[in-house]
C-alpha cells in the first residue's frame, strides 16, 4: 500500500460560472486606451541612461580596451568593463531549477575581458546624464581588435581542426533516445523516405524592446524594474554583482511580448552594475536594432529522418538525426535541444526508433528559448517527413497519420506514458473540414494547395527541474479578493487567468479581483513564465489557494446558517444556501464575521509538479513532461508559379486545450501562434552571413503584417483531461507548433514539389519547380 | 537617438526657397519618412532641415494645359484617393494602394519619393510610363527636367541643393489609355520593392496604333524604361510571340543585382514574367472593349 500525501481541501465545485466564459480580459481596456505602464515608461528623478559598448567582431581577441577618454567626458559618471566586475558571468542555465546541462566555463561573461566570440557581445557599460552623453561616450571608446578565425555553419564547426568557441570542442551538448532496434525496424519496412529539412534563426520581434531602469533603496537593495519572462533571475543578478541574492529586488512590469526572448537575462545585470556604482537611478533601454543585436534567437536545427514504413502505412522504424546552431554561448541550448529529441518523431508510435541529436557552437548571433523551444523546429521536420511518407506511399496524409498516431495510454518516443486524451484525428478532421474545399482560380499560374499539421507540444517544464509555484489569496472585509502571485504577464492573459480562477472559486466577479504579480520579493515565487507552464503551475497553485479561503468562508457561514459547508454555494458576492438561495449573506458581511472571530482569511498555496529523476543519457527513456498539448493545424495557399509568391487564403487552429479557462484568451493565443508560425514558414529569418546580421532592423527582417494573414479560424475542443487546473491543458507554445509546417504541407501540395527550407521565399518556390521539371 | 538640428518652419514657398542653400548642411523635409529614418540611423548629417511638407503651394493635384500637376507635397494617402489620378493616373493610383503601410502613406510625399533617389521608388515606374516631369524652383531659377533624367544614379539627382521639387506634371493621357502597377515585395504590405513595373498603353485617338510604354523598378540603378521593349511593341498588334519577346527585352534592359531580398537571377527571370503577364491582361482587356 501507498501512504497518501496529506489530502488537498477537498470542495466539490458547482457547475462552472465563469471559467469557460468568453469575459473580457482584466489587461484588455488599459492596453486599449494606453494606460498599461511598460518598462520603457519608467523614469525616475536624478536618473542615469546607460549604453552598453558591443563588439563589431564575431571573433576577435580585444589586444587593448581604452575607456579613458570616455569617462573623461562631462556628464559621464560611470564607464565599466569586465576589470571593473568581481567575476560577472551570465548563468546561462536554467534559472530557479536544478538542471545544470551546460559545460563549465562556457557560460557568456557579463562583460567580454580577452576576447569576444559574436558580433554585439557587450564590452563597456556606460551611464550618463543624458542619453545623447551616453552615446557620446560610446564612441570615445577605443578598441583594438586583433581578427581570429571564426566559425559559422554547425557543419564546419564539428570538423576537426575547426576553430573552437568554448573548450574542448564545439559541441554544446547531446542527446540520444534509443528505443527497440531501429535497424531491424527499418529492414521491416516495404518503403524508406529519408529527407533533411532545415530552418532558420529568427528573432522574436516582439513589440517592445528589452527596457528597465534601477534603483538603490535605503536598505542598499537593487531594486530593477524590468520587462522579464523570468523574476527568479535575482539570484543570478545577485551572484554576478557580487551581493547577498537578498539584495536583488526584480519588480516585472507588464510584458510587451516575450516568446521566449525574455527568458534569458537581458538588462537586468547591467542595471545592476550601474547603479551600484553610480548609486543613482539608471535607464536602459535598447533600440530595436540593438534588441536584434542583443537578445537570443530561435535556433536553426538541421533535421534529417529516415522513416521505414510498411506498404500499409504502419511505420517499422526511423533513424533521426538533428543539429542546433547554438551560436557563440550556450544558454539554453542543451535543453532547446532535448525538447527537439523527445518531440523529434511526433505523436506518431514508433517502437523501433534511435535519434542522435547535438547542438554546436559557432561565432553567430547565440540562441535560445523560442516559443515552441525545440519541439517547433521537430515539428516542421516530422510533419513534412509525414507528408512526404503519404506521397511515397500514395496514401491520403491524414490516413497515414491516424495508423500511427499514439493513443491515450501509449508510450511516447522516450518511453513515457501518455495519460492524457489525444485528440489528434478529431483535431485534423475538424480543421480540414473547416478548411473546406480549395478555392478555384481561372490562372493556370497560380496553384492552390492545402495542408495540416498535427503536433504534441508539452505544456509544463521538465520534471527534474522539480518546479513549483506559489500563490496567494485572501478576501478583504469589503468582500474584494487580493490574489499575489510571482507569475510574469507575457500579455498572454497570464493575470486574468489566475484571476478568473479566484472569483470563480470565491464566488465574485473578475472585476473584484486585484492582482500583484511578477516581483521578486513581495510576490510569492511562481516561477518563469515560460514552457507553458503558467496556467498549469500558478493555475493550481492560485486554485488551491482559493479553496483554502473558500473553506474558510463556507465553514463561519455554515455556523452561521446552521447548515453543512456542502449545502452552501459562494456567487454573485454572496454565500447562499443552495437549496433557497434566498437564504444570502453578503460575503463582505460574512468576510467581517471571519475577521471577527479571527479566522485565517489569507492563504499561501505551494503547487509543485511531478518530480522525476534525470533521464538515463544512454537512452533517455523515461518520464520527462507533466502532459503534451496535441494540436491540429490546416492551411490552404495560392501559389503564384511564375513569380513564386505564396499568399495564405485560409488557416485554421484545432486544439484540445483541455479546458478552455477562457475562449477569448485561447482564441488570441491561437489567432498569435498561427501568425507567428505562418510567419516562421513564409518570410521570417535573421541572415546571417560570417557572423554578420545581414537583417540589423525591422526593414529587413520581415514578420508578417496584417495583409500576410487571413484571420485564423481557432476551434476550442475541451476533453477536460489536462494536469491544469479544471482540466486544462497549455496552449501558449502548442498555438505556433503546427502552423509552419502546415504551410509548408499546403505548398508542396499546391506545387507538387517539396522545399526543404524554411523560410518559403518566392525564389526557393521557383527553384524548387525548376528542380521538378528538371526530374 | 535622432541628432540635434535646427528645423526651420517656413510659412510660404518664397520663404522656403530663401532658406535652401549651396550646402548639404541644409535639407528640406517633406513626409520625413526616408529622412528621419536616415537621420537615426546617421546615415544623413544636416544640421538644418527645412519643413516644406505644410505648405499649402506644394500641395493639392490640379489641371493645367493639358496637364496633371501634383504638388511635391501631396502625400501617398491623397493620391490614392483623388480622383484626377483615379482617371489620369491609373497605374500610379495602383502604386500609391500597395506603398507602405496606412501610417506611412499619411505622410510620405510623391516630391520625397522622387528627391530621394531609390532604385526602388514605387511611384516612379508609374511616373516614367506617364511621362512625367519634375519641376524643379529655386530662389532664382526655375526648370522642368524630365524624370528620366532626373534621376541619374542610386541616391543621386540632378537637383541642385537650392532647388525644390514644387511639382510633378504629365500630359492627360489620351481617352481609353490604360495603365498598371505591380509590385513584388517579399510580403503583401510594407516591403521594400524587390522588383516593380509600370505598363501604360496609350490609346491613340488619331487612329494610329495604340502605343505602350514599360518602365521597371529597383532592377538598376535607377527606375527605367525599358526602351527595346516598348520598341518591338511599337505599332504591332499584342501577339503572344511579340509579347513574349518584349518580355524578354524587358528583362535584357535590366541591371539587375543580388541583395538580402532576391538573387538577380530571380528579379530578371520575375519581370520577364510579369512584364509577359501584364501585357496579355492588357491584350486581353483591350479585345473585351473592343468587343
Ligand atoms: C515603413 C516604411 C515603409 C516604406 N515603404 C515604401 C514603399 O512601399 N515604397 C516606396 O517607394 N517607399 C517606401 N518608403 C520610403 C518613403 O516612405 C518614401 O520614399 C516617401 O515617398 C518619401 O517621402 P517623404 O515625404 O517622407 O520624404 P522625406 O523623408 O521628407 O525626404 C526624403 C528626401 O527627399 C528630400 N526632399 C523631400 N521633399 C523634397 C522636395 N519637395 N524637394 C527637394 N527635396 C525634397 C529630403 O530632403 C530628403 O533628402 C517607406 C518608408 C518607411 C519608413
Amino acid at each position: 500500500m501507498t501512504a497518501k500525501g496529506k489530502a488537498l481541501p477537498r470542495l466539490d465545485l458547482p457547475p462552472l460560472r465563469q471559467v469557460g466564459r468568453p469575459l473580457r480580459r482584466v489587461d484588455a481596456l488599459g492596453k486599449a486606451v494606453g494606460t498599461t505602464v511598460y518598462a520603457g515608461d519608467f523614469t525616475m528623478p536624478d536618473m542615469l541612461h546607460a549604453k552598453v559598448f558591443r563588439s563589431s567582431e564575431p571573433s576577435a581577441h580585444i589586444k587593448q580596451l581604452n575607456v579613458n577618454k570616455a569617462r573623461a567626458l562631462p556628464g559621464v559618471a560611470c564607464v565599466l568593463t569586465a576589470d571593473d566586475l568581481p567575476d560577472g558571468k551570465l548563468i546561462t542555465d536554467m534559472p530557479g531549477q536544478t538542471g545544470q546541462e551546460r559545460r563549465k566555463e562556457s557560460d557568456a561573461p557579463v562583460l567580454a575581458a580577452r576576447g569576444v566570440r559574436f558580433v554585439g557581445e557587450p564590452i563597456a557599460l556606460v551611464a550618463a546624464e543624458t542619453l545623447a552623453i551616453a552615446e557620446q561616450a560610446l564612441k570615445l571608446i577605443e578598441i583594438e581588435y586583433e581578427v581570429l578565425p571564426g566559425v559559422f555553419d554547425p557543419l564546419e564547426a564539428i570538423k576537426p581542426g575547426a576553430p573552437i568557441i568554448h573548450k574542448p570542442d564545439n559541441i554544446v551538448a547531446s542527446w540520444k533516445i534509443r528505443k527497440g532496434n531501429a535497424e531491424a525496424g527499418l529492414a521491416a519496412a516495404d518503403l524508406i523516405v529519408e529527407n533533411t529539412f532545415r530552418v532558420p534563426f529568427i528573432d522574436h520581434a516582439y513589440i517592445e524592446p528589452e527596457a528597465g531602469v534601477a534603483w538603490m533603496d535605503d536598505q542598499d537593495v537593487i531594486n530593477i524594474r524590468v520587462c522579464t519572462q523570468v523574476v527568479e533571475h535575482f539570484r543570478s543578478i545577485a551572484q554576478a554583482v557580487g551581493v547577498p541574492h537578498n539584495k536583488v529586488h526584480v519588480r516585472g512590469t507588464m510584458i510587451g511580448g516575450g516568446f521566449g526572448g525574455k527568458e534569458d537575462i537581458t538588462v537586468e545585470i547591467f542595471l545592476a552594475l550601474l547603479t551600484k556604482e553610480t548609486r543613482r537611478p539608471v535607464r536602459l533601454a535598447y533600440t530595436r536594432e540593438e534588441s536584434i543585436l542583443a537578445h537570443s534567437k530561435r535556433h536553426p536545427f538541421i533535421i534529417t529522418h529516415r522513416t521505414g514504413v510498411k506498404n500499409n502505412g504502419r511505420i517499422t522504424g526511423a533513424k533521426i538525426n538533428m543539429i542546433s546552431d547554438s551560436g557563440a554561448y550556450p544558454y539554453l541550448s542543451p535543453y532547446v535541444l532535448l525538447y527537439a529529441t523527445v518531440t523529434s518523431c511526433g505523436p506518431y508510435r514508433i517502437d523501433n526508433l534511435t535519434v542522435d541529436s547535438v547542438s554546436v557552437a559557432t561565432n553567430n548571433p547565440f540562441a535560445s528559448a523560442f516559443r515552441g523551444f525545440g519541439g517547433a523546429q521537430a515539428a516542421v521536420a516530422y510533419e513534412q517527413q509525414m507528408d512526404e511518407m503519404a506521397k511515397a506511399l500514395a496514401m491520403d496524409p491524414l490516413e497515414l497519420r491516424k495508423i500511427n498516431y499514439l493513443k491515450t495510454g501509449d508510450f511516447n518516443a522516450i518511453g513515457q506514458q501518455i495519460k492524457s486524451a489525444i485528440w489528434l484525428e478529431e483535431e485534423a478532421t475538424q480543421a480540414l473540414a473547416a478548411l473546406g474545399k480549395k478555392e478555384s482560380v481561372s490562372d493556370d499560374a497560380i496553384k492552390i494547395g492545402q495542408g495540416f499539421a498535427t503536433t504534441m507540444q508539452s505544456y509544463g517544464r521538465i520534471m527534474w527541474f522539480h518546479d513549483t509555484s506559489r500563490s496567494w489569496v485572501g478576501i478583504e472585509q469589503d468582500g474584494t479578493i487580493v490574489v499575489r502571485c510571482g507569475a510574469p504577464d507575457l500579455g498572454a492573459g497570464q493575470a486574468n487567468s489566475l484571476c478568473l480562477i479566484a472569483a470563480e472559486v470565491l464566488g465574485v466577479s473578475l472585476t473584484d479581483v486585484t492582482f500583484y504579480n511578477s516581483d521578486s520579493a513581495v510576490t510569492p515565487l511562481a516561477g518563469t513564465t515560460t514552457a507553458t507552464r503558467q496556467l498549469y503551475m500558478s493555475g493550481n497553485a492560485t486554485l488551491k489557494a482559493a479553496k483554502m479561503v473558500r473553506e474558510v468562508l463556507l465553514d463561519r457561514a455554515a455556523q452561521h446558517f446552521r447548515e453543512k459547508p456542502n449545502n452552501l454555494d459562494l456567487a454573485d458576492n454572496k454565500v447562499f444556501i443552495k437549496s433557497d438561495p434566498q437564504q444570502w449573506l453578503s460575503l463582505a458581511d460574512l468576510s467581517k464575521m471571519c475577521a471577527v472571530d479571527g479566522l485565517k482569511l489569507q492563504h499561501l498555496a505551494l503547487f509543485a509538479a511531478p518530480f522525476a529523476d534525470k533521464l538515463n543519457p544512454e537512452n533517455l527513456q523515461g518520464d520527462i513532461f507533466p502532459d503534451f498539448t496535441f494540436s491540429a493545424h490546416a492551411i490552404e495557399v495560392a501559389v503564384d508559379t511564375k513569380t513564386g509568391e505564396i499568399t495564405v487564403l485560409k488557416s485554421v487552429g484545432c486544439h484540445d486545450v483541455g479546458r478552455a479557462i477562457n475562449p477569448i484568451a485561447v482564441e488570441g493565443q491561437i489567432q498569435g501562434g498561427s501568425a507567428q508560425g505562418i510567419g516562421y514558414a513564409l518570410m521570417e529569418e535573421v541572415q546571417v552571413r560570417d557572423g554578420v546580421t545581414r537583417t540589423p532592423s525591422l526593414s529587413e527582417f520581415l514578420i508578417p503584417t496584417a495583409k500576410d494573414l487571413p484571420t485564423t479560424r481557432a476551434i476550442i475542443l475541451e476533453s477536460g483531461t489536462g494536469v491544469g487546473p479544471f482540466g486544462a491543458k497549455g496552449i501558449g507554445e502548442p498555438a505556433l507548433t503546427p502552423a509552419a509546417p502546415a504551410v509548408a504541407n499546403a505548398v508542396a501540395n499546391a506545387i507538387g514539389v517539396r522545399i526543404h527550407n524554411l523560410p518559403l521565399t518566392p525564389e526557393r518556390v521557383l527553384a524548387a519547380l525548376d528542380r521538378a521539371k528538371r526530374g | 537617438m535622432l541628432p540635434e538640428f535646427e528645423l526651420l518652419m517656413p510659412r510660404t514657398l518664397p520663404e522656403a526657397l530663401e532658406m535652401m542653400d549651396e550646402s548639404s548642411k541644409v535639407m528640406p523635409l517633406a513626409g520625413g519618412t526616408n529622412l528621419l529614418v536616415d537621420l537615426r540611423g546617421r546615415l544623413s548629417r544636416p544640421q538644418t532641415l527645412i519643413n516644406i511638407g505644410g505648405l499649402d503651394e506644394l500641395r493639392g493635384v490640379r489641371v493645367e494645359d493639358g496637364y496633371i500637376v501634383v504638388g511635391s507635397a501631396a502625400t501617398i494617402a491623397d493620391l490614392k484617393r483623388n480622383a484626377l489620378i483615379a482617371k489620369h493616373g491609373q497605374a500610379l493610383r495602383q502604386a500609391a494602394t500597395v506603398f507602405a503601410n496606412p501610417l506611412i502613406r499619411n505622410r510620405a510625399t510623391i516630391g520625397g519619393n522622387l528627391a530621394y533617389g531609390s532604385p526602388a521608388a514605387d511611384a516612379a515606374p508609374p511616373l516614367l510610363v506617364l511621362g512625367a516631369e519634375v519641376e524643379l524652383l529655386s530662389k532664382d531659377t526655375r526648370r522642368t527636367v524630365p524624370l528620366e533624367e532626373f534621376i541619374t544614379g542610386v541616391r543621386k539627382t540632378v537637383r541642385h541643393p537650392r532647388e525644390l521639387i514644387t511639382a510633378i506634371r504629365w500630359p492627360i493621357p489620351p481617352e481609353g489609355s490604360v495603365g498598371v502597377f505591380r509590385k513584388l515585395g517579399l510580403r503583401k504590405a510594407d516591403a521594400i520593392s524587390v522588383l516593380s513595373i509600370a505598363v501604360m498603353l496609350l490609346h491613340m485617338d488619331t487612329g494610329d496604333c495604340d502605343q505602350l510604354r514599360i518602365a521597371l523598378g529597383a532592377v538598376a540603378p535607377t527606375p527605367i524604361r525599358a526602351a527595346a521593349a516598348e520598341d518591338l511593341l511599337d505599332g504591332g498588334p499584342l501577339t503572344p510571340e511579340v509579347i513574349a519577346q518584349a518580355a524578354q527585352l524587358a528583362s535584357e534592359a535590366t541591371q539587375a543585382i543580388g541583395d538580402i531580398r532576391g538573387s538577380a537571377a530571380y528579379r530578371k527571370r520575375v519581370i520577364t514574367a510579369l512584364v509577359q503577364r501584364l501585357l496579355t491582361n492588357l491584350a486581353k482587356d483591350t479585345k473585351e472593349k473592343k468587343h
